[in-house]
């Protein structure tokens, strides 16, 4: 246990680390950044829902070492490759939550809107974005969840990270090493599922909650 | 790690010659091992999560334990479960700590389902079932569980399509399967065995989702709609 | 006032049109009815007033003005509108739902808040027991009541109601209606309302327009004048095989032209003033009696099978 604690005050831990939650943070803010208006202008549209969330699904099923290995050939070691197939990795949880989020709006509560004289945007912001945002939050959530563990396998394509302990902690059979980069992602996915848990569960409007609890 | 200019390094990004002459040899071996540690894992997760699952739909205070527990396995990135496994004794590296590692991430998704399932059935059906004499393992098993199945197959599914993303990441620690083909792919500098892995674990996630979807809605003619 | 000018509607890749050639006038402060079965277009044209739907040809005027004078947004902050699913939004409460509009139209919060409980009270539903509450604690009537509420909210002259009572049992929908003609013969609202329920119809309406398939205008008029004089064969089934019985619902036995009662009135059965006709029929049957005392005002009037007999005789009609 000691050792494997001593393994976090190496000195190059810290970097190891931030490294790891640079690349998350980062892919996750493009990652949402590109999902979310996506999302906004495929909403009045059910093609368009259709195919983006299509897209998403097909996008879940590609295996995340996948996309990290596939980054390699075509754009080479390194940071940047593994943050650009980690965006990659974190949009189709977001796109698909978001768009079925705006799509499952009842249509008649958007009538409702217009009809009362709403305006697109006003509609978008009052009623669809609240109404839809429990259901974004948690694609944002296992996104986020989904890109701190696809960062550990970062290191396989030079993009540094927590991952590089494991790697070593293998290669050289240092049990200590090997745990201690196991323990500290698990607890940094740990601490990231309950950090956004908590953030979807602010952004649910307490009507939303009550008409939950009521089905 | 040292920067090499990979676009010289790498050739085409796709040689189909290889393909065709490590098909029989390295591919479809390759192919089988992945469906068979997806099937096993699977299968095992299921033999724990249905008792688990009915236990936690009678016992209500079991529940809330029950997901958290296996809810705080399924958020254990993979390397990390794999890196914690196979220092445990009886465990070590091999398909054997990969398959308890996928039988972890399955039991959240199958448990959730299982309960969900069983919820699902009317009150009033297993009312009728008792007034006509049946016993508890009778209604449980003629009654609830077919009932519950489409929702249960529905947790089978995502719990498969999971499962083939992660069992790649096995082959990391010597698990087999089409994971071994992307990470010798990435040692030789080999794009085509990137490639043709990345590929087939996808579309072994897509054909396994698509599948099951149609036998969850075979298994649900109540449901089906009505076109107008 | 509400003008219909030779509105049609055919949407975009079909060949018939979902509402052909419309033309009526709702006066101001009436109800009008649209009623026809389903595929009739009476959804299609209410929506054209306040543009939720644009007509292909044809303008719909409002107050002489064309409703396009203004943008669609604008207008339809002047027009109240409450649909049969309510579509509260479930994100808000119950006065942030009634509020919308006012809060809209930007007045200050003092004058939103007295307006909100006044809608409130007048809907039936305690403010105080219901404002900070949210639509999904509330039955499915109460907020059929909030719906209205809310359109009524910035007290627009124009009210549009797609089915408001629609989605609630009989019972309670019978008591909304109620209600709501008790309100509106005090605000008089200009209203355009829409349902498939002939009965509803009658019972809301100050003209009815009955429609067929294809968005044809059958006939335009009074509910008593539809009864009597039903303009085709099909507003003829449309209205039902007891029309009779319907016209009779509609008058009071105390509005009858009746003769004052001379002596022989004693020991005949009595009956109130304002029930309708056709419950005074339905009791005179069921007491076995020809005649009754009708007492309304302090004065004795009779009532005989044979008058009731004559005001249900259609009047003359024209049948090509």
């Amino acid at each position: 246990m000691e050792a494997i604690f001593e393994v976090t005050q190496r000195p190059n831990f810290p970097e190891l680390l931030q490294t790891h939650i640079v690349l998350s943070v980062v892919s996750l803010l493009i990652a949402i950044a590109i999902a979310i208006p996506v999302s906004l202008a495929v909403r009045n549209t059910p093609l368009g829902s259709a195919i983006a969330i299509n897209i998403g699904n097909v996008g879940r099923a590609v295996p995340s070492i996948a996309i990290l290995a596939l980054a390699l050939p075509v754009l080479g070691f390194g940071f940047a490759p593994s943050l650009l197939a980690l965006t990659l990795l974190a949009i189709p949880p977001i796109l698909i939550n978001a768009a079925t989020g705006l799509k499952e709006v009842s249509r008649e509560v958007v009538d409702a809107a217009r009809g009362m004289g709403l305006s697109e945007a006003q509609i978008l912001s009052r009623i669809q974005l609240p109404i839809a945002m429990p259901v974004i939050f948690a694609g944002i959530r296992t996104s986020a969840v989904q890109v701190v563990a696809a960062a550990t396998l970062a290191t396989f394509i030079g993009g540094g990270g927590l991952g590089e302990l494991i790697v070593e902690g293998l290669q050289r059979s240092d049990t200590p090493v090997l745990l201690a980069g196991s323990f500290t992602i698990a607890l940094l996915a740990i601490a990231t599922e309950l950090i956004f848990g908590g953030l979807e569960r602010a952004f649910t409007p307490k009507g939303l909650r009550l008409a939950r609890k009521k089905k | 790690m040292s920067r090499i200019n990979l676009l010289q390094t790498y050739g085409p990004l796709i040689e189909w010659d290889w393909i065709s002459e490590n098909f029989v040899e390295d591919i479809l071996p390759a192919l089988q091992g992945h469906i068979f540690l997806s099937a096993v894992s699977v299968a095992i997760a299921l033999a724990i999560s249905l008792p688990l699952g009915i236990l936690a739909a009678r016992y209500r205070t079991a529940y809330a334990p029950v997901t958290f527990v296996t809810g705080l396995l399924y958020t254990i990135p993979s390397l990390a479960m794999f890196g914690i496994l196979i220092t445990v004794p009886g465990i070590g590296i091999g398909p054997r700590a990969v398959i308890v590692a996928l039988v972890a991430y399955s039991l959240l998704v199958l448990i959730r389902n299982v309960v969900a399932g069983l919820d699902a059935v009317p009150p009033e059906t297993i009312d009728a079932a008792k007034g006509m004499g049946l016993t508890p393992a009778q209604i449980l098993f003629g009654v609830e569980l077919p009932l519950a199945l489409p929702v249960i197959v529905a947790g089978i599914r995502i719990a498969t399509v999971t499962i083939i993303g992660i069992a790649t990441i096995g082959a990391y620690i010597s698990g087999g399967g089409l994971g071994k083909m992307i990470f010798d792919g990435i040692n030789r500098g080999f794009p085509t065995m990137i490639i043709t892995g990345a590929v087939l674990a996808t579309a072994l996630a897509i054909v396994a989702d698509v599948s099951l979807l149609a036998v969850e809605r075979r298994l649900r003619p109540w449901a089906r709609t009505r076109r107008a | 006032m509400i003008e219909f000018r030779g509105v049609s509607k055919t949407y975009p890749g079909t060949e018939r049109p979902v509402v052909n050639d419309l033309s009526f006038e709702v006066p101001e402060g009436e109800v009008c009815v649209l009623v026809g079965p389903s595929g009739c277009g009476k959804t299609t044209s209410m929506r054209m007033v306040n543009r939720l739907i644009e007509p292909s040809q044809g303008e719909v005027l409002i107050d002489g003005e064309p409703n396009t004078a203004m943008s669609g947004t604008q207008l339809r902050r002047k027009i109240g509108y409450a649909i049969q699913q309510i579509g509260l939004f479930p994100h808000r409460t119950i006065a942030d739902n009634v509020a919308i509009v006012p809060s809209l139209l930007e007045w200050d919060r003092d004058r939103i808040k007295e307006r909100v409980d006044g809608l409130l009270d007048l809907v039936g539903l305690s403010p105080d027991d219901y404002r900070d509450r949210y639509p999904a604690e509330l039955s499915g009537g109460q907020q059929q009541r909030v719906g209205v509420a809310r359109a009524m909210a910035a007290d627009p002259p124009i009210m549009l109601m797609d089915e408001p009572f629609g989605a609630v049992d009989p019972i309670t929908r019978e008591r909304l209606q109620d209600e709501f003609v008790k309100i509106q013969d005090d605000i008089k609202k200009t209203i355009v309302f829409v349902t498939h329920d002939i009965d509803e119809a009658i019972k809301m309406g100050d003209k009815i327009a009955i429609l067929r398939q294809g968005g044809f205008l059958e006939q335009y008029d009074s509910p008593e004048n539809i009864l009597a004089n039903p303009a085709s064969e099909f507003v003829e089934s449309f209205v039902g095989a007891d029309r009779v019985l319907k016209r009779l619902s509609l008058m009071r036995v105390g509005d009858m032209n009746l003769e004052p009662v001379n002596g022989e009135g004693s020991g005949l059965p009595a009956i109130s003033g304002d029930l309708t006709v056709r419950d005074a029929l339905s009791e005179m049957m069921g007491s076995g009696t020809e005649r009754a005392v009708v007492e309304r005002d302090g004065e004795r009037r009779l009532i005989t099978m044979s008058a009731i007999e004559e005001l249900s005789q259609d009047r003359e009609r024209p049948r090509e």
